[in-house]
């Protein structure tokens, strides 16, 4: 019995929706060139094979080795430092910006003026550090103040800096602030209120968030050397360049070592912070691992140094962005690609980790979790650079390769954040409809995705944030988008191109970020 | 004693700075494999010790660019540039040319092709996808596509799409894979790798050679001492084929013999650059 009291209030929105999203994700298919039956094609199926067999044995070869290990020994050195300077920088800055420390928001003072004005001065400052890729910071360092590990380490440093400041400054401002009011109330400085009770509140969850950075931060070095900056990504890059199959296969199992390891020192030092010995332990851990980072990194630095001058001469040279009409014109096409490479990406992705998320979680059969939880550690922790590389071998250059990248990739970081949203899902909507005689499909569809899915769409979306840039640098390996033209413009020492693309990058990442934080406000 | 304690610490300084002067930092860009590189330098690192008397390093860099950039910052002394990175590190810094190989008076490059695609002629490779070396390198990318635009191909709407492979056996590698359809490269290493049997002659087929035009040379950088860059210059125009150790070091380096070379030989890669839009 139909009723139109009944009628779903927000049908027409959902209707629109519903069609809108595929006939736009067609529109972005086509633009891009992807077309995923091309993956089923024998002779792109038949190069990606050939390569791909390479693989096995993995070089073993001697000289290679002792590269490897030095190499990787400087890649955790950067990753150490970076993240080092980067809570030295972002630390400071989430202090002086995070409303949760402001006296007019702590015990309704009247907001002073002047400091408002350096707040958002300095949030602006926040939102540049973080907008720039690290591997663009990398190798605009690189173009102006020469070669080596420092350049990948203030890259490091800056990027992530940016990000610090602004999660430390969330998650002050997500803290209970009576706290801080009455102290506060009772004329205590910023710097007091700080010390006495927000950092005792908050220690932990930024210690957590600071450890997964670093995680982040050995994966984001790994590669810094495919613009001369240091680290794994030099070998990386000779060896896919080379299509030397046996070095990549050596390198990928390196990779997974890595990540393994990293999330195993992660989850022990997150454990660690809630003992007063194992904070301790933490602590002395923390500070003799850059310690020797630093020991080991000195003697490059000293061989290598950094050209102060020319960062100055490059900074003006650069500070010129070109406004020409018909390189606008092409600035606008690459960023048209670009966009519509991370959002397709994106949601493939989403398809992607819903398919594999079921069985990596506690819904699936026994015997398939422990290979697909070994498959989406595999497709998050291989590089998306690298992705990006073996996907130009499979479709050949230009943006079609960036789109299999970011999907294969952001399959793997999705499907395994899905799975945890499906095991803290409450199991009563499900029990309560086998229990009236549904069968599995009907339990699935109508008991648990209803619950799951604004979550995994909240997660799809702050995925997409973060592949906007990815797909502005997937053009280092000729996958389309922003990143060939930089490199280019880089390369030929057109600075004031450089400084244009750049300007879109930012421009790019901003805008969907305020887009996805628009939408994820609709769909709750 | 403390005039002592400083005595001895000024001694050291002194032979710090002074074994710091004693150490030659050598770099080329890199347009073939790292370990290729190290390979053809090393006997000539060795020879250069020899005859300057001093330690000489060769410093591995990933990208051409970077090679100017460190030669302008005084990172490394003496470098071994393209024609095309010789011009853009002498508009960026002051850098002086020593020698150049007596085929870089004339060098040119080959257009390859995939053995498979059935193509023949330059202009069938309308809609195929190309590859260039390094955006930065003379003979993989500056000359061929201004030779190309000489014959009014655009390459970003004549190909498909455009690649950089960033080195000249990369490229061959490319087009041997499939990855790209063609590729243009260095004539010289097309040819070693020809006669080393690198090159899989039933899947990449020669198709064309560039006209002529000069490149590669050893530049230094200006604020070297006069007297070492004199010294350097002589030690590569010492060398012999006669001569069976400097035989060995002149045909790792495909040259017949070295020649000294000057800022004025590159006038042509400049407007050619320009007129490529590749220089501003």
């Amino acid at each position: 019995m139909l009723n139109s009291s009944l009628h779903d209030p927000a049908h027409a929105s959902r209707l629109a929706g519903l069609i809108a999203t595929p006939l736009l994700l067609l529109a972005a298919m086509a633009y891009t060139g992807f077309n995923p039956l091309l993956l089923a094609d024998g002779d792109t199926a038949g190069t990606l094979w050939r390569f791909v067999a390479d693989f096995f044995p993995p070089s073993r070869d001697g000289a290679f080795l002792h590269d490897l290990l030095r190499e990787t020994a400087t890649t955790l050195a950067i990753a150490s430092s970076g993240l080092a300077l980067a809570v030295l920088l972002g630390l400071p800055l989430a202090l002086l910006t995070s409303r949760a420390l402001d006296r007019d928001h702590l015990c309704g003072d009247a907001p002073a003026c002047p400091w408002q004005w350096l707040q958002r001065l300095l949030r602006a400052v926040l939102i540049v550090l973080r907008g720039v890729p690290d591997l663009v910071w990398a190798l605009l360092l690189v173009r102006a103040a020469g070669l080596g590990s420092l350049p990948a380490v203030l890259a490091l440093g800056l990027a992530y800096g940016g990000m610090l400041g602004k999660v430390y400054a969330e998650i002050l401002e997500s803290q209970p602030p009576q706290a801080a009011a009455a102290l506060a109330a009772s004329g205590a400085s910023r710097l007091a209120v700080f010390g006495y009770t927000l950092l005792p509140q908050a220690a932990s969850e930024l210690i957590s968030y600071s450890v997964y950075r670093w995680e982040c931060a050995i994966r984001a070095s790994a590669v810094m050397g495919f613009v001369g900056a240091g680290g794994l990504g030099l070998l990386l890059d000779t060896s896919m360049r080379m299509l030397n199959g046996g070095e990549v296969g050596s390198l990928l199992l390196l990779f997974a070592a890595l990540v393994a390891l990293t999330e195993g020192v992660s989850r022990v030092s997150r454990a660690a912070i809630h003992s007063r010995a194992g904070g301790a332990a933490l602590a002395a851990g923390t500070l003799s691992l850059l310690a020797l980072s630093l020991l080991w990194l000195w003697p490059q630095w000293r061989a290598a140094p950094f050209d102060i001058a020319g960062l100055w001469r490059f900074a003006q040279e650069f500070l010129r962005p070109t406004l020409r009409s018909d390189f606008l014109v092409q600035v606008g096409s690459s960023v048209l690609e670009t966009l519509l490479v991370s959002a397709l990406g994106s949601a493939l992705a989403f398809i992607g980790g819903a398919l594999l998320a079921l069985p990596a979680s506690n819904r699936g059969p026994r015997w398939l979790r422990a290979p697909v939880q070994l498959l989406l550690n595999f497709l998050r922790g291989t590089p998306d650079l690298l992705w990006g590389a073996l996907a130009v071998l499979a479709l050949g250059l230009g943006p079609a390769a960036g789109v299999l990248a970011l999907a294969v990739h952001t399959s793997g970081v999705l499907g395994r954040l899905f799975a945890q949203t499906l095991e803290n899902t409450p199991p009563d909507a499900e029990a309560a409809l086998r229990h009236s005689g549904a069968g599995h499909l009907a339990c699935l569809c109508y008991g648990l995705l209803p619950q799951a899915l604004p979550q995994w769409l909240a997660y799809t979306l702050y995925r997409w944030e973060n592949n906007i840039r990815i797909a502005a640098i997937l053009g280092l390996v000729g996958a389309g988008g922003l990143g060939q033209q930089l490199y280019l413009a880089l390369s030929l020492f057109q600075l004031s191109n450089a400084a244009t693309l750049i300007l879109a990058m930012l421009l790019l990442s901003w805008g969907v970020e305020s887009f996805s934080r628009w939408l994820r406000q609709r769909l709750q | 004693m403390k005039t002592k304690i400083a005595l001895a610490s000024l001694l050291l300084a002194v032979s710090a700075v002074a074994s710091a002067e004693a150490l030659l930092k050598v770099s080329a860009i890199p347009d073939e494999a790292p370990t290729e590189l190290q390979r053809k330098f090393a006997p000539l690192g060795q020879y250069l010790e020899k005859e300057l008397g001093m330690k000489v390093q060769f410093v591995p860099v990933s990208d051409y660019a970077a090679v100017v950039t460190a030669l302008n910052a005084d990172q490394i002394d003496m470098a071994w540039l393209g024609g095309f990175t010789f011009v853009q590190a002498r508009a960026r810094g002051k850098v002086v040319p020593l020698v150049q190989r007596e085929e870089d008076s004339r060098f040119t490059s080959k257009y390859i092709v995939n053995a498979d695609s059935g193509i023949s002629k330059l202009q069938q490779l309308k809609g195929k996808s190309f590859a260039f070396g390094s955006a930065s390198s003379t003979s993989g990318h500056l000359m061929p596509r201004y030779f190309l635009q000489k014959q009014h191909i655009k390459p970003e709407t004549f190909f498909k799409s455009v690649g950089y492979s960033g080195a000249h056996d990369a490229t061959v590698a490319w087009v041997a894979s499939g990855k790209v359809d063609a590729g243009v490269l260095n004539a010289s290493v097309w040819d070693k790798l020809v006669e080393a049997g690198k090159v899989d002659q039933s899947k990449v087929k020669l198709l064309g050679t560039t006209p002529p035009y000069f490149d590669y040379n050893w530049t230094v950088r200006g604020s070297l001492d006069k007297k070492l860059q004199q010294k350097i210059q002589q030690a590569f125009l010492k060398l012999n084929a006669a001569n069976p150790e400097h035989k060995a070091i002149l045909e790792l380096q495909r040259a017949s013999r070295f020649i000294p070379t000057k800022a004025a030989n590159y006038k042509g890669i400049e407007a050619a650059a320009k007129e490529a839009g590749l220089l501003q």
